[in-house]
């Protein structure tokens, strides 16, 4: 079997006693950063991208993916005891999760929650394993033109399931699109859109870019907010849910998990689309009598186990596309670039080391995370009592510190000040960052690809709709807008997205 | 003619400032052909994209109807903006001490609950750290102390 040969490698690498460590790091802090409001797991992979550097690079990957998955793990802690969704992923685990803490079911509710993730952690690495090898060998064969139309398809996916406003998010797409193409045009060696400043000579640095609107600017936006937090007292009490609990969540677990995987695939899915619509699913589906609303434990198991599982399937097209799914997974493409390593279909050929030494270490993260989370919980509560007062201007001196040292180039600081308060205005206009984020990575690439794709047809635009695979993916572009224009389905959208 | 929907007016504005900055400068770059790309194609094509996109936003506000866009709390932003700002200014004549600590006093006085000891305290705990882990323990090349 190539798959357990395969894993077997994979575990050689994660077993080392350094890559333990890094994998434990990255759950801790994974961990925290999910407890703590305010914070998420962007900023804090990009805080640690430049210590990053220092590392192997099957460490570095290791140790922050292990920050992305261990986030959904502390978001819901925060959910259930606090009403606070810990991360944007855990928004729908208060609905149910708060309320069982306020009947005084709390320990239950965060048992059934990591239990949950870690069912949903194993099940879809798993899938990770069997999927992404055939995936990377179709990838393989792609040429410019299906390289294009897929990055079209991907963004167009990307912007039908984000929040709020169609136009306002392609909108988003194509201005990150244009911030893209800032700096040296490698075909002609033109400067592009640098106003004069040397510093802009390399483009816009997308750890700049993307500290400043996630980190800077929800700050910003945070402060005007008067969080009033009240953490429910008392004991959270025994942890592991009963064996009633747990068969009448083994559904709910299931479903989740499933919902959760493919949604994590697509473009701009992830974590948090797959826990909203777990939900949903949810409450249509449960066998009577359903409670949801008002402390139905199912209604925490299956969307904790959704985000978990989209959070990590959402690493098969980063892995074996090059294309990232969500601001976390162009982070981590940034981070392979800073080691050299060119993010497609080839990683898995060429380096099976990093590719399967990261599948072994999500196994071994969700494991860790269990312990973390179940026998420590004590830790975490007492985590959330650390004030926002203190926590944002640490945030935002670690956010400066990190720009700062990925370069060494003091301009790198005022990029930041100015795309924070762009970030700033773009919140208040609710136009949502992460489109923006996503065209931004795309944005060189995408052009690359058009040029080499017209320069074989000789300016022939007609071949993307000449080659197979590059006219499915328009045609899926194309019948996903069409299907989201329609009222029917954009109200169905706005309910399932708003619930 | 009423505008209705506020927060769409606004965002169709800033998308058309920012396509009309790009038109604007990509107006001495080389287009070439479709079939050989100059460095001016692709951006163009964004820009005029992104203006269409924008004059949409500002054509339909005035048919749809949405909420207002709530109050700009400009005094935080500009203080914690100009504080990032700052320390890229200060960080390499006068290195990670000064630096820190103007970043983190600046920004926590642009919340609503300052405390001058508190704010101390905690520039003081966020410099040894800082120090500590990324200068000893990772050996990031920054200057701890003023080098004029």
């Amino acid at each position: 079997m190539d798959v357990i040969s395969n894993l077997g490698l994979g575990f050689a690498v994660a077993l080392t006693i350094q890559n333990i460590a890094y994998c434990f790091i990255g759950v801790l802090l994974g961990t925290i950063i999910g407890v703590l409001p305010g914070i998420g797991p962007v900023t804090t992979v990009a805080m640690l991208l430049p210590i990053s550097f220092t590392l192997q690079p099957e460490s570095a990957l290791i140790l922050l993916a292990g920050i992305y998955y261990g986030a959904q793990y502390g978001g819901s802690t925060t959910a259930i005891l606090v009403n606070i969704p810990g991360e944007a992923s855990s928004v729908v685990t208060t609905i149910d999760g708060h309320q069982m803490a306020r009947q005084g079911r709390a320990g239950p509710a965060l048992g059934i929650a990591a239990l949950g993730s870690f069912f949903a952690g194993c099940a879809a690495t798993l899938l990770i394993a069997l999927a992404a090898p055939p995936l990377a060998t179709i990838a393989l064969q792609f040429g410019p033109a299906e390289y294009f139309s897929l990055m079209v398809c991907g963004l167009i996916a990307a912007v039908v399931l984000a929040r709020g406003s169609l136009l306002k998010a392609i909108a988003m797409v194509v201005l990150g699109l244009l911030l893209g193409l800032v700096g040296t045009d490698v075909n002609s060696g033109a400067r592009r859109f640098n106003f004069g400043m040397t510093g802009l000579a390399d483009g816009i640095e997308f750890v700049a870019l993307s500290m400043a609107i996630y980190g800077i600017a929800e700050i910003v936006y945070n402060l005007e907010k008067q969080q009033t937090a009240s953490i429910v007292a008392g004991a959270v009490g025994r942890v592991w849910p009963s064996v009633s609990d747990l068969k009448r969540c083994a559904g709910s677990i299931l479903r989740g998990t499933a919902l959760g995987a493919i949604l994590g695939v697509l473009p701009g899915g992830g974590a948090l689309l797959a826990s909203f619509a777990a939900y949903t699913l949810e409450k249509k589906v449960a066998t009577p009598p359903r409670q949801f609303g008002y402390g139905d434990i199912r209604g925490v198991a299956a969307p904790e186990s959704a985000n978990n599982a989209g959070a990590q399937t959402s690493f098969i097209p980063m892995l074996t596309l090059g294309i990232p799914g969500n601001p976390t997974m162009a982070m981590l493409i940034g981070a392979l670039m800073i080691h050299g390593i060119a993010p497609g279909p080839r990683v898995m050929t060429d380096r099976p080391g990093l590719f399967w030494g990261l599948i072994a270490s999500m196994w071994l993260g969700n494991l860790m995370l269990v312990v973390l989370n179940l026998p420590m919980i004590g830790v975490w509560v007492r985590l959330l009592r650390v004030p926002y007062r203190l926590l944002y201007p640490a945030i935002i001196a670690f956010c400066c510190v990190g720009a700062y040292t990925i370069n060494n180039k003091p301009f790198d600081l005022f990029v930041m000040g100015f795309f924070a308060i762009f970030g700033y205005v773009a919140l208040k206009l609710d136009c949502e960052p992460a489109p923006l984020i996503l065209g931004f990575v795309l944005g060189p690439m995408m052009e690359e690809n058009l040029r080499r794709a017209l320069l074989i047809s000789r300016g022939d635009p007609m071949v993307f709709l000449q080659e197979p695979i590059s006219l499915a993916f328009l045609v899926a572009a194309a019948a996903l807008l069409i299907v989201i224009a329609a009222p029917a389905v954009r109200l169905k959208r706005a309910e399932v997205l708003n619930e | 003619m009423r505008i209705r929907a506020l927060k769409d007016f606004w965002s169709g504005v800033m998308f058309c400032g920012f396509a009309a900055v790009a038109i604007f400068s990509a107006r001495g770059y080389a287009l070439g052909t479709a079939g050989k790309m100059g460095p001016g194609y692709f951006p163009l094509l964004l820009a005029v994209l992104l203006a269409a996109l924008g004059a949409t936003l500002i054509a339909r506000s005035v048919v749809l109807t949405g909420e207002p866009v709530s109050r700009f709390h400009v005094l935080p932003l500009a203080v914690i903006a100009a504080a990032v700002c700052l320390f890229g200014v200060l960080i390499e004549p006068l290195g990670l001490v000064v630096s820190l600590a103007a970043l983190t006093l600046m920004s926590a006085w642009a919340g609503a609950q300052f405390r001058l000891a508190e704010a101390l305290a905690l520039a003081a705990a966020l410099i040894v750290f800082s120090v500590g882990v990324f200068v000893y323990a990772l050996g990031l090349p920054l200057n701890i102390w003023p080098t004029v």
